[in-house]
């Protein structure tokens, strides 16, 4: 099971049939980090309206 | 000077007047273009260089033109950004993997040129398959800004930003999907036209993002780009344009979040060109609209997700065919779940809509078209009071929300800071770029000598 964001990002990587090498993740981790951090803005901003469409 | 050194760094309207009264050679033109990108072969604007084809193309206008054909274009040297198909003459995108292809057709945007007479004059550098806004290509040279080589032209169409300003063309052809028509066009000093999404057909353009592919001009003048649009669009809002009365019309400049952080030579400059168009009665006041904070973010999910289903067999297949930048947005690119896609596109709508709602009491949005001028080559984050921001980012962070609205969108030059150009971003409604034009030539006309 990965347990670091470095590990996480190697294991979805191999999922998504990408051939990353340790230096390819440690290189596009940073990027993969800003990455997730501008999703996670975006789910916040879209949960209100989510939440007037429930049921 | 010889008249025709002088003519070829005229604006592309008057060297297509001076050769349809015959008071030029097309030939000569060619030829003295040619002589130009000899001499300017280090700012890397040509992947490949006009050569014969382009001269054979000259002699065969000026024997037209001898016979008193017309033409909207005819003998006029275009150059074009290396990721529009060219029937028989090779297309890279700017990348080792299509560096020997060959395409068996011409792209519309380049067959609606030739229809008009313009000769293809070369294909031009640009960002490694349109993939960012350095136009530092690993394959086919670091392309440099002609006001200081020292500094990025920006990109992605970085090579036709180059060989308009340096004169190294009457006008060139260019792409935009996040950017990369008017940042080139704002960091160099010349007119770059994004028009509203689909107004010129993109069937043979390579693509980097589907839902944000926009093709346009870029050019010495407002006017040359009107001309060049109603070629490229078949429609008339250029000729429109020039006659288009501008009084009264209401611009909104636009405040908030969005542009806190913008260079204060820059934003000193946007403020002049807006007190310029109150002064030449326009209704100018300042707007907001919230919702601009989230264009990041979406643009980002949008692209990358949108160019590695294009990229998805290559950037498996073959990833060292990359370079590094690319390469990195590609992987990253191939993780974006289809829930992610699909969150970005609701906020897409969202955003439409904020702005649907802000041109409903405005005509004209006015902004920077990008917050710094040219950096150095290589230099990769901006200091802000509030942080760091990648380079990249800075430079599309004021243009892409453009094109996930596909609002048309003009860059025109305004002035200097630091010595360096700086572009005036003109928006308008969907369709209307009649009036973004208008105001556009009324900016160039206010412009500091």
């Amino acid at each position: 099971m990965p347990v670091t964001e470095r590990e996480r990002l190697a294991a979805a990587g191999r999922a998504a049939g990408l051939r990353l090498s340790a230096d390819d993740v440690a290189a596009l981790l940073p990027a993969w980090k800003r990455y997730l951090a501008l999703v996670e803005q975006l789910r916040a901003a879209a949960a209100p309206e989510d939440a007037d469409g429930a049921g | 000077m010889a008249p025709v050194e002088a003519l070829a760094s005229a604006p592309l309207v008057q060297i297509a007047r001076s050769l349809s009264r015959r008071q030029a050679s097309p030939v000569e033109l060619a030829d003295t273009y040619t002589r130009r990108i000899e001499a300017a072969v280090g700012l890397r604007a040509y992947i490949t260089l006009p050569g014969e084809r382009a001269r054979r193309e000259a002699k065969r206008a000026e024997r037209r033109l001898s016979r008193g054909e017309i033409g909207t274009l005819l003998g006029v040297p275009i150059a074009v950004k290396d990721l529009f198909a060219t029937r028989a003459q090779r297309t890279t995108v700017g990348s080792r993997l299509l560096r020997d292809w060959v395409p068996s057709r011409d792209a519309d945007a380049v067959a609606r040129l030739r229809a008009a007479g313009a000769i293809v004059f070369g294909k031009t550098n640009l960002h490694e398959f349109a993939y960012g806004v350095s136009t530092a290509n690993p394959w086919w040279g670091v392309a440099r800004n002609p006001h200081d080589p020292r500094r990025s032209p920006g990109g992605s169409s970085g090579g036709s930003a180059i060989a308009v300003v340096a004169g190294l063309c009457a006008g060139a052809l260019g792409s935009d999907t996040g950017g990369s028509i008017r940042v080139p066009a704002s960091l160099c000093g010349c007119v770059g036209l994004k028009p509203t999404f689909g107004a010129i057909p993109l069937g043979g353009t390579f693509p980097l993002g589907w839902s944000l592919d926009h093709a346009g001009p870029l050019t010495r003048t407002v006017d040359d780009a009107g001309l060049l649009l109603d070629v490229l669009s078949g429609g008339d809002a250029g000729r429109r344009a020039r006659r288009a009365s501008t009084r009264g019309l209401r611009v909104g400049v636009l405040q908030g979040p969005i542009v806190q952080n913008v260079q204060p030579g820059v934003a000193r400059q946007v403020d002049a060109a807006a007190a310029a168009l109150r002064r030449r009665g326009l209704r100018v006041r300042d707007v907001q609209i919230p919702e601009m904070e989230w264009t990041v973010a979406t643009q980002l999910v949008t692209l990358r997700a949108e160019a590695s289903a294009l990229h998805a067999r290559w950037i498996r297949s073959r990833p060292s065919a990359y370079g590094a930048d690319v390469r990195a947005r590609l992987q990253l690119g191939a993780l974006v779940g289809g829930a992610d896609y699909v969150l970005a596109q609701r906020m897409r709508d969202r955003i439409r809509a904020a702005m649907s709602r802000v041109f409903r009491e405005i005509d004209i949005l006015l902004l920077p078209t990008t917050p710094i001028t040219a950096p150095v080559v290589g230099e990769r984050t901006v200091r802000w009071r509030s942080g760091e921001e990648p380079v990249d980012g800075a430079l599309v962070r004021l243009t892409a929300p453009f094109n996930l609205t596909g609002l048309p969108a003009l860059s025109v030059p305004f002035g200097a800071a630091a010595g360096l150009p700086v572009g005036v971003q003109v928006v308008g409604q969907w369709n209307d770029e009649a009036r973004v034009l208008a105001v556009g030539r009324l900016i160039e006309e206010e412009a500091p000598p």
